[in-house]
């Protein structure tokens, strides 16, 4: 008996002992509820957390920890899988316990606005650090007069191919997506696929509706205006339906192991993808090395030169950090420090948003990998082209989700994607009002 | 057991009413009995009332009441929860893929269970009816699936699964049969076969308690009367395993209705499973994609609910025969 009674006392001790822990934290917690923005002393030492899942950002983090010893920055590597790292935060917001800092992209903003997730820098004199970074980019986190986060990189989108594959099937690099519909075909002769649509990535598709001219989200007073289903979206929607239909393109999600081994064994010899792309075909494709060359983004237009973005993220600050001036300070530091974007650049996190502190040439981190091509440009100068006025606003994960739903739907029964259109317009403005925000269409 | 204990206070309640005992003195020690009685239900009820109550009680809260926001545009202003009345249950119950969820799950459960418990009960039967060696290293085998936890087990079937790697696939492809395990109509029972391949042992393991438990007397009293093994599995074996049967069936169903894991591992696989494949699933999407804790609160309720009706129906569908022998 005793021998069954021991451990039970031991489970119950461990038990009651989380149970007040839980309280303790608890307690603490409600306290924080109004807290004073603390200044951090002179010579006070603190500790800021940092919630990231850029590869690699661990080195800048370390070099401010060493020049800094006072203030020390922690980074927990957070899962980017699906959106993950969001629903962490966004729980850890409801629960009263989020990190100091965020690695946070610029759709998913306005989200945590919604949720005053964020902390407002403008009160902290922000502002005067926007001189900094490129305009388009330090727009995405304005709203109103409120500055939410300070740009770290942006994804500028282009076209990799492989070029050995496609001299070798004389199929010449599309520049309009005429020309790409023509390889898909030549290339699906060849017994390969041309690459994939995949139904979950809205973000890609926002991007591609971005360079055909949409505009998803807009304001008229304080009404958000929501336009999925406009003229632009839907002429890209009928695009990738025609290459799905006429079985051109591979149907598989993208970023998965699938995927990668397509892209290794040359079964995708192309992709439409973004700046940081260079890393993931590196890290996943090292078979291919030398083989890769990037390209500009095939045109609606011959001759055109309309590009769009692909992800881009900032460092925001959360609204209960007890030393926000201080999570400012590395916020900027981390952005614009010539050496921590060098780090950064070095790790594969993007197109820095900072004008200055690095040469276009650093971003070549890969050139072997493509086959000493000077990758870079095609990017700076798609970046430098990028519609400047789109949006991001409220609850895009949910419009991602929605669209990967739709889409999965619409492969699996021959709905057609401007079916899919209508549908989520229909379903992203009813999920806004439910929010209790105003909300019409703008299409 | 059960009835032992409910017939033991009986004594005592009839001997406090005659008063031929001082009253004092039982009343005394049964004072201390209820105090000791205390001391040992009191960490429990607090624990229960911490762990499971308060978050019950906390759900049905959220899911009657809804955010209100203020500000412009919605962004940066107060927010504050104001009562919804029943909003949020005819919103998820207005959801299409919701419901599309539960017939999901309902369709699964109706062939994963039935089949799962067949092949338990088999196994149990025949490892327990053999004499040879190395009965317990099959034992073993069959219940260490479920020792593998259920996201690890998805994600390693998944790279069973997904065409290009899988040589499963590879395989079958080599014979001319082409096959996805992942397609629109086939994924459901790809996640079928996890769950089966995970349970199996699991409830066989309960099964197989129960058999040894079965006195040797009534296998040797049927063998007496010319029963052969088959018809002693069948007449005496089976009945007398009839709890944990029940047991494991309530288990599975519930666990049916709790689908998560699987299918959110497979997802990024998969396209063809949506982000509200199964109403667990689809509550967490709600909660942490969309951020509406409210309506995920009001599903969750809504699936708690299913998860008791339907335990509750295949009790009494299982339990009417039961009490007449019991």
């Amino acid at each position: 008996m005793t021998s069954i009674d021991l451990p039970r006392r031991a489970v119950l001790g461990t038990a009651a002992g989380a149970v007040a822990a839980a309280c303790l934290t608890g307690c603490g917690d409600s306290g924080d509820d109004h807290p004073a923005p603390r200044e951090r002393k002179k010579g006070q030492k603190i500790t800021l957390s940092f919630w990231s899942w850029v590869p690699g950002i661990d080195k800048p983090v370390a070099l401010w920890n060493r020049r800094n010893p006072e203030v020390q920055v922690t980074v927990e590597q957070v899962s980017a899988v699906d959106g993950e790292q969001y629903a962490k935060m966004h729980a850890a917001i409801k629960a009263g316990n989020p990190p100091d800092l965020g690695q946070i992209e610029f759709p998913v903003i306005p989200s945590f606005l919604l949720d005053n997730g964020l902390l407002d820098l403008a009160p902290l004199g922000a502002a005067r650090h926007k001189d900094k970074f490129f305009g388009w980019q330090w727009r995405q986190s304005v709203f109103g007069k409120g500055i939410y986060a300070i740009p770290q990189a942006s994804g500028p989108m282009g076209l990799f191919v492989r070029q050995d594959l496609f001299e070798k099937w004389d199929v010449p690099v599309p520049t309009t997506w005429d020309a790409y519909e023509a390889a898909a075909k030549k290339i699906r002769k060849k017994g390969a696929w041309i690459e994939t649509f995949s139904a979950t990535n809205g973000n890609r598709l926002a991007g591609l509706a971005w360079q055909a001219g949409a505009k998803w989200y807009a304001t008229k007073g304080d009404t958000w205006l929501i336009s999925i289903d406009d003229e632009p979206t839907r002429k890209v929607a009928d695009y990738w339906e025609a290459l799905v239909r006429q079985k051109l393109i591979k149907t598989i999600p993208d970023r998965q192991d699938a995927w990668y081994k397509d892209l290794q064994t040359g079964a995708i010899p192309a992709w439409v993808g973004a700046s940081w792309g260079d890393a993931l075909l590196v890290g996943n494709a090292p078979g291919t090395k030398g083989k890769w060359r990037a390209a500009p983004l095939p045109q609606w237009k011959p001759g055109g030169r309309t590009f769009a973005n692909w992800g881009g993220s900032t460092t925001a600050v959360f609204a209960k950090a007890p030393y926000p001036k201080d999570a400012l300070d590395f916020a900027v530091w981390l952005n614009t420090d010539p050496e921590s974007i060098a780090l950064l650049i070095e790790g594969g996190y993007g197109f820095p948003s900072a004008k200055k502190g690095y040469a276009t040439g650093a971003l070549d981190v890969d050139k072997a990998f493509f086959g000493g091509q000077e990758y870079s440009k095609i990017f700076a100068d798609a970046g430098a082209h990028v519609d400047t006025s789109w949006q991001w606003g409220p609850g895009v994960d949910t419009l991602y989700q929605r669209l990967g739903d739709a889409f999965t739907d619409a492969l699996g029964t021959g709905a057609s994607f401007r079916s899919v259109l209508a549908k989520v317009q229909g379903q992203t403005i009813a999920d806004l009002k439910g929010k209790g925000l105003k909300v019409e269409s703008g299409a | 057991m059960s009835r032992d204990t409910l017939s033991r206070p009986e004594p005592v309640a009839r001997r406090a009413p005659d008063g031929a005992r001082p009253a004092r003195r039982i009343s005394r020690t049964e004072a201390r009995n209820a105090r000791a009685a205390a001391g040992f239900v009191l960490p429990f009820l607090a624990l229960f009332a911490l762990c499971f109550l308060a978050p019950i009680v906390y759900a049905v809260y959220q899911s009657l009441h809804k955010t209100e926001r203020t500000g412009p545009l919605g962004l940066g202003g107060q927010e504050h929860e104001v009562f919804a009345g029943l909003a949020n249950y005819t919103h998820a119950l207005s959801d299409d893929q919701f419901l599309a969820g539960f017939g999901r799950v309902l369709l699964f459960g109706a062939v994963q269970v039935p089949l799962m418990i067949v092949l338990a009960t088999a196994l149990a039967l025949l490892l327990e009816g053999a004499s040879a060696r190395g009965i317990p290293f099959f034992r073993s085998a069959f219940f260490l699936p479920y020792g593998v936890p259920g996201v690890i087990a998805s994600i390693l079937w998944g790279f069973l699964y997904v065409p290009g790697i899988s040589p499963l696939v590879k395989i079958a492809q080599s014979v001319g049969w082409d096959v996805d395990f992942l397609a629109r109509g086939t994924v459901l029972w790809s996640i079928a076969n996890i769950v089966t391949w995970q349970f199996t042992g699991y409830n066989m393991l309960v099964l197989i308690a129960q058999l040894k438990s079965v006195p040797e007397e009534l296998y040797e009293a049927a063998r007496i009367d010319g029963a052969n093994a088959w018809q002693v599995a069948r007449h005496v074996k089976l009945p007398l395993i009839r709890p944990a049967l029940v047991l494991t069936g309530v288990f599975s169903i519930i666990g049916t209705l709790q689908l998560f894991a699987e299918p959110k591992v497979l997802r990024p696989l998969a396209s063809s499973i949506d982000s509200g494949f199964t109403p667990n699933l689809h509550a967490y999407s709600e909660a942490f994609v969309g951020n509406n804790q409210h309506v995920a609160a009001a599903e969750a309720v809504l699936l708690a609910l299913v998860a008791c009706v339907a335990s509750f129906v295949f009790l009494r569908l299982v339990g009417g025969r039961g009490k007449e022998r019991g």
